[in-house]
């Protein structure tokens, strides 16, 4: 039913802001099984208190807010508050106006009522997962300086200097002594390092001086 | 004789092409001037007339009546005496006194004749002369020299027989009576030839007088006639303009006649005309009435199936949630008994707020044509329910306020939507309203009626577009849909469905309760007697 993995959702608290005291129960009841925390609140006022005490990750908030809007409590939050957190809005209209306003705030959504919650789920997941895929890198990127620091440093700048020098064909274009030239590495042991990234067809050579780079290989491991 | 008639008719025709003023004119200086020388001709003829047998009887008679005087003197104091003292019937004595009296008498009648006769008083008048010199009056006698030579015989003969009467008279005293008889017979011998010169001269007097009277017969036949020829010509012409007036008169009457009878026919026309145009406009306001009823009925609608839209799109937005949080608790597998449960409740609840919205507007809009006893207050609560939806989005303050609650006799659906019809101006009106915007309806009784108050503060309607407001098709919102019909709908409404009365003024009022702010002022005034009048 879900095309998007949002199991991500888990680990990230929402704040809702809408008038609706109905639409706001009914649709907290779905979010509740899919984030870690909704805080459902009927007024900005109180969504300032929220957003003061709780570490929000995104927002979702109603344009039309009983006598007050949601553009003027974006305004604030952005302008005023110098808070950057994403933000989602619902409108039952679909006057330029608004959205001109939204586009000016760098809204990430603009959702029209009545909701469909998969679109609401979708655009939660497509806002968050850039901040789960920074984690991710991060933490891979920890993975290899751990490695690097345990392993000889020599073969793994040998390994960054192939995926640097990656075409768009995935190809390495390059001789021996190219790669030496950039990297004090001994030629018995390049020739050995390449071997093993043969044998596990991870690297493989199509032409003179031409590597296939397989990604997919890396997977298996 | 052609050629004269032909000039007459060639002068009546010019008379005839005169313009009206000119004829009548005419025939005014023809009568005064007319009768004023009739008038001022008798006058003369009259005076000249009198004045020429003046002249006649002082100049003429009267010297005969002297020269019969003196004639009669001589024969009968002189000639006669004498004869008695021949015969001796008076003395001497006597006889003297007897013929110096007749000398006397005879001297003085000859005195007052020549004074007369060769006197230059008694003149002929001027009209006489002048009618004599220019008509050829001629003097047909004018045989004065036998005048002239016999007064100088007369004159002699006097003074011969005075001298020989007092010589006679001297020798009758001397008593020489035959000298004195030889005397008188000479006397006897010149009286008679004086006498024949004095009748001599009473003939040529009466010869002239003769003359005169028929110089005066000619004078007045002159004038009579030129008298008679001014009267004919004053009444010929009096006559010929008077036709030709009447004439005028006539035509003018006639050319009137025929012109009303055309304006007349015209005018049938016209009204004949109008009459189908304005059959065929009553039968085209009818419709148009109609189709305005409808239009208004429309504009209504539209503006209510947004109001129904906003009411619905809540309680939609939470069923669609509902329906959606059951397809993902049972793709998670979190759907349980008590979930279902809730969320159905849930959804009854908001299903049956939006059929209840649903009634509400269909009752508006429900034809129902019966008239029926209702409370006002239902109806603006109700009407005020409808454009809930309005008023909030306009973020107007709408208070009602019901100091009497009343019931009448009506349409409640037409009532409604003259409410709704304020209302919704008032909104529009309110639109620019930076304060905070506000509405007030007040209901209460007043004398007989039924007063509705509606109040807003949005700054009054000017006042020279005031009594255009309710003329249909009139508007001011060229921007938003304004169709112009709805006050005018709710003036027909009003006026012919309710026997009541709708007016606008500007005025100021405490709209809140606690300020005077400035705005429109809709009064509606709907009889309570209504039951009665109508069933």
């Amino acid at each position: 039913m879900i095309d998007r993995n949002l199991n991500i959702l888990k680990n990230f608290t929402v704040l809702y802001l809408e008038d609706d005291k109905s639409l706001l129960t009914h649709t907290k009841d779905i979010l509740d099984d899919f984030v870690l925390k909704v805080f459902a609140v009927n007024t900005s006022k109180e969504a300032f208190e929220v957003l003061e005490n709780e570490k929000i990750n995104v927002i979702i908030s109603d344009i039309l807010l009983e006598n007050e809007n949601g553009i003027d409590f974006l305004r604030t939050l952005k302008e005023e508050k110098n808070l950057d957190i994403p933000i989602i809005l619902t409108t039952a209209h679909t006057d330029t106006n608004y959205l001109l306003d939204a586009i000016k705030l760098k809204v990430e959504n603009y959702i029209v009522k009545p909701i469909n919650i998969k679109d609401l789920l979708n655009s939660l997941h497509d806002i968050l997962f850039p901040i789960i895929q920074a984690q991710e890198i991060e933490k891979n990127s920890n993975v290899i300086k751990t490695i690097s620091a345990i392993t000889d440093s020599k073969q793994v700048e040998v390994i960054k200097y192939i995926i640097a020098n990656l075409n768009n064909n995935n190809q390495l274009i390059a001789s021996y002594t190219d790669i030496m030239s950039d990297i004090s590495i001994s030629k018995p042991t390049l020739i050995k390092l390449f071997k093993e990234l043969a044998e596990k067809n991870i690297l493989v050579k199509v032409a003179h001086k031409t590597y296939d780079f397989n990604s997919q290989e890396l997977n298996k491991f | 004789m052609i050629k004269k008639d032909n000039k007459l008719k060639r002068v009546l025709s010019y008379l005839n092409s005169l313009p009206f003023s000119y004829k009548s004119s005419f025939l005014l200086f023809i009568i005064t001037g007319g009768m004023f020388i009739i008038i001022v001709l008798s006058q003369i003829s009259i005076y000249t007339l009198k004045n020429d047998f003046d002249i006649l009887f002082e100049k003429r008679t009267k010297p005969i009546i002297q020269l019969e005087n003196i004639k009669d003197i001589y024969k009968i104091n002189i000639y006669d005496t004498f004869y008695d003292i021949q015969q001796k019937n008076i003395d001497i004595q006597q006889s003297k006194e007897i013929i110096s009296l007749g000398q006397q008498l005879i001297n003085k009648s000859w005195k007052n004749y020549k004074e007369v006769t060769l006197g230059k008083e008694f003149e002929k008048s001027y009209v006489t002369r002048l009618i004599n010199n220019y008509f050829n009056v001629k003097k047909s006698y004018s045989n004065s020299i036998l005048e002239k030579n016999i007064i100088p015989i007369i004159d002699r003969k006097i003074n011969q027989i005075h001298t020989t009467i007092n010589k006679i008279v001297k020798l009758l005293e001397r008593k020489h009576f035959d000298k004195a008889l030889e005397l008188v017979n000479l006397i006897y011998f010149e009286i008679n030839s004086v006498n024949i010169y004095l009748t001599n001269l009473t003939n040529y007097d009466l010869n002239l007088a003769i003359t005169e009277k028929n110089e005066t017969q000619k004078v007045y036949s002159l004038l009579t006639f030129i008298l008679n020829l001014s009267i004919i010509f004053v009444f010929l012409f009096s006559i010929i303009f008077s036709y030709i007036v009447v004439n005028h008169f006539r035509k003018l009457h006639f050319n009137l006649e025929d012109a009303v009878n055309a304006k007349t026919k015209e005018l049938q026309e016209i009204n004949d005309y109008l009459a189908i145009k304005i059959g065929k406009e009553v039968a085209n306001s009818r419709k148009k009435d109609l189709i305005m009823f409808q239009q208004s009925k429309l504009a209504s609608l539209g503006e209510m199936l947004g109001n129904v839209a906003h009411q619905w799109r809540q309680p939609l937005g939470s069923l669609m949630m509902i329906i959606q949080s059951f397809q993902t608790k049972m793709s998670l597998g979190k759907l349980s008994y008590e979930f279902v449960e809730q969320k159905v409740e849930d959804a009854l609840l908001l299903s049956e707020n939006m059929s209840n919205t649903l009634n509400d507007f269909q009752n508006f809009f429900s034809p129902n044509k019966d008239k029926a006893l209702f409370k006002v207050k239902d109806c603006v609560a109700h009407s005020v329910q409808l454009s809930k939806y309005l008023l909030e989005r306009e973020n107007i303050n709408l208070r009602h306020i019901i100091v009497d609650d009343l019931e009448i006799y009506g349409f409640y659906n037409e009532l409604s939507h003259v409410f709704l019809n304020i209302i919704s101006n008032a909104k529009d009106a309110l639109k620019n309203n930076e304060n905070q915007k506000k509405i007030k309806i007040v209901v209460k009784k007043h004398n007989e009626n039924i007063r509705i108050n509606i109040y807003d503060n949005a700054g009054g309607i000017e006042e020279n577009i005031i009594p255009l407001i309710f003329e249909p098709y009139y508007t001011t919102k060229y921007k938003s849909a304004g169709t112009g019909i709805g006050l005018y709908m709710s003036k027909q409404i009003i006026e012919k469905h309710m026997n009541g009365i709708i007016k606008c003024k500007n005025v100021f009022n405490k709209v809140d309760g606690f300020n005077l702010e400035y705005g429109a002022l809709f009064i509606i005034d709907i009889p309570l007697t209504q039951k009665e009048n109508n069933d």
